[in-house]
């Protein structure tokens, strides 16, 4: 062969057959000197892909949130039900002075008993679902992918880590001495004169349990930042019926009529990039210099299976300063000190971006 | 216990228990808000899955009641691919359906296991469809169809559902069945023409001894009593049944109530067709 045939492939085959070329080539060489460098989805590096929220969708759950990023579609239903303290195996009566306390909202003590209940009895049950024919490598009728457990996982820390969800909100008190609504500890401390002994006390009988499923509709990368956004969305959209213990059929019972919002304390907001590196690093220990790596915010499907290091930081800039949550960071070595700290202004930009998506579809 | 998932609480979590005491008159909702031969509006997209080789969605409206919900049904088609070296030869293609309901799908939290319900959902489903696909088009290759109900056809204010759960199964088939249609199309499999399901119901609305009535796409909820009913996945051009599903009891002497109830099935599935076809010229056009 003396003459090279020129091959043209269209871009969707060349992706499948050399995907690492084909995601540097617009990053290092952009077409043309005057264009940024751009990458295969036609987003700058820093550049994310738009979010919308839409809530209250499903009727049979007590709150709702369908949250599309890009390609990504989750659909996340939280459904409270009800935990008896008789089936709670370790179960310790609250101590009374500590719930008022708490009531009057004192220092970070108060905290910490609310979410040791939160995590003791474990109250909050996130679960991710992606077989749903979301992408072609999750099929349904086999157990749940690594991916779908480390998932589930880390929304669970995050949501304890967090205390996204208050204790309080969960308790369901019987009150015999006067109140009538026990789902709420408004009259906590009084109407208590005429205690005829123990077992008339104000006392906790049940928790409700929060159900927090998670559907993947459609997936293109980046599952955990929509997961979680959907998360916080179903969570500030859930609202519980109030329940009181009747004594006579000795049960809980729920009332059809009124509801009650559950108070979701901030808006934690995560945000994941991917570290795209030059070279497949076939030498250990070789520094991959400054340039040669670009970090890739909002990674998509293509993107993700050729990035091995990820940053998530999880922010919250509901009132108007921004909180560091949590950073997770794994996979190599190039995100250091200075990345990370340039990173938390990404991250709090993106958290403002979707702060309006979820604050639209509540207004 | 299914340890690879968070399973909550080691004691046993109960469904809030509703005080009725304070609430309106249940009896009284029982009535149907359409005439007996229309079936509901019913909406249906394709491409709401960009990762799959072929997607679509469907809603049917709920009924005029507040707390009612609708079916919502989201169907993605993987393939067709190559089958796995270890699987025997095959001269057609070889189709595997699943049907999974959403665990927010229904009044009851759903687990995430298949339950037998969603197994016999998925056969019926790949009855209807095989007659569809012209199958040795594609030898030695398999194709996935897999439907999420994500809100299942349900009631959410009886507090008795009175074992209607077969019932709302009939509805949930012929849904998923229009929607697999359009997912198979929207993927590009060749079929001999376009399948659709549709639902009728021998009721009795008012007390025991009234004469019963077929209707078409019932409700449980807006029904009396539902005596049998069948679901039909039928071809149009074809003039062919896919899959025929009945329940109830009738007497075997009254043949003519039998086929009376086939045609009307045929009838609501003819009405499922239209949109079916109008969603896939949209997106073709």
């Amino acid at each position: 062969m003396t003459t090279t045939p020129t091959v043209s492939l269209p871009a969707p085959i060349f992706a499948k057959v050399t995907p690492r070329p084909f995601l540097l080539r617009g990053l290092a060489n952009p077409p043309s000197p005057d264009l940024p460098p751009a990458r295969t989805n036609g987003r700058g590096p820093r550049e994310t892909r738009p979010i919308s929220v839409n809530a209250s969708s499903l009727s049979h759950a007590h709150g709702s949130a369908l949250v599309r990023v890009g390609d990504t579609t989750v659909l996340c239903g939280v459904r409270g039900e009800l935990l008896p303290v008789e089936s709670i195996p370790q179960f310790r009566p609250l101590d009374k002075n500590a719930a008022l306390t708490e009531k009057e909202g004192g220092g970070g003590n108060n905290d910490v008993i609310g979410r040791g209940e939160l995590k003791d009895y474990d109250l909050l049950v996130p679960n991710i679902e992606l077989a749903t024919g979301s992408a072609p490598q999750f099929l349904p009728g086999v157990p749940p992918t690594a991916l779908a457990q480390t998932l589930s996982t880390r929304v669970y820390s995050l949501l304890h880590s967090t205390g996204l969800v208050e204790a309080g909100d969960l308790r369901v008190w019987y009150k015999p001495g006067g109140g009538h609504k026990t789902g709420e500890d408004v009259d906590m401390g009084e109407g208590e004169g005429g205690g005829e002994g123990e077992g008339e006390e104000d006392r906790v009988v049940a928790y409700w349990v929060l159900y927090i499923d998670l559907q993947f509709a459609s997936f293109d990368g980046n599952p955990f930042d929509v997961a979680w956004a959907a998360v916080v969305a179903a969570l500030r959209d859930t609202r519980l019926p109030v329940a009181r213990w009747d004594p006579d059929r000795e049960t809980v019972v729920c009332s059809r009529t009124e509801s009650r919002k559950l108070n979701v304390r901030g808006l934690p907001v995560a945000c994941s990039a991917a570290v795209f590196v030059k070279k497949e690093s076939s030498e250990k220990g070789a520094r991959t210099k400054q340039g040669d790596y670009w970090l890739l915010l909002d990674p998509d499907r293509l993107e993700e299976t050729l990035c091995r290091e990820v940053i998530t930081m999880v922010v919250d800039s509901s009132d108007g300063e921004t909180r560091i949550k949590s950073i997770e960071k794994h996979g190599g070595t190039i995100i250091g000190r200075e990345l990370i700290r340039g990173y938390a202004g990404v991250a709090a930009k993106r958290s403002i971006e979707v702060k309006k998506a979820v604050e639209a579809m509540e207004s | 216990m299914d340890r690879r998932r968070i399973n909550g609480p080691s004691g046993a979590t109960i469904p809030p228990v509703f005080d009725d005491a304070g609430s309106q008159d249940l009896a009284s909702v029982k009535s149907r808000s359409r005439p007996p031969n229309a079936t509901r509006k019913m909406y249906l997209r394709t491409g709401v899955t960009p990762s799959a080789s072929g997607s679509a969605y469907l809603e049917i409206a709920t009924s005029a009641k507040p707390g009612v919900s609708g079916l919502k049904l989201n169907c993605s088609v993987h393939g067709p691919r190559s089958l796995p070296r270890s699987a025997p030869f095959s001269p057609h293609i070889v189709l595997s359906t699943h049907v999974k309901y959403a665990p927010f799908s229904t009044q009851q939290r759903r687990g995430y296991l298949r339950d037998p319900s969603e197994r016999d959902l998925a056969i019926h489903l790949e009855a209807a469809l095989r007659g569809a696909i012209i199958a040795d088009r594609w030898p030695k290759s398999g194709v996935d169809i897999i439907i999420s109900i994500v809100e299942g056809d349900q009631d959410r204010e009886t507090s008795k559902s009175q074992g209607d759960e077969v019932w709302d199964m009939m509805n949930a088939l012929s849904g998923c069945i229009t929607v697999a249609a359009a997912a198979l199309a929207d993927a590009g499999i060749d079929c001999v023409d376009t399948v659709a399901g549709g639902v009728a119901a021998l009721v009795q609305d008012a007390g025991d001894d009234s004469t019963p009535s077929i209707v078409v796409d019932p409700i449980p909820s807006e029904h009396g009593k539902i005596l049998a009913a069948c679901c039909v996945a039928y071809l149009p051009t074809r003039d062919e049944v896919t899959n025929l599903w009945f329940r109830g009891d009738l007497p075997a002497s009254d043949m003519d109530l039998y086929t009376s109830l086939v045609e009307n099935g045929i009838r609501a599935s003819k009405n499922a067709n239209c949109v079916l076809i109008d969603c896939l010229t949209e997106t073709v056009g």
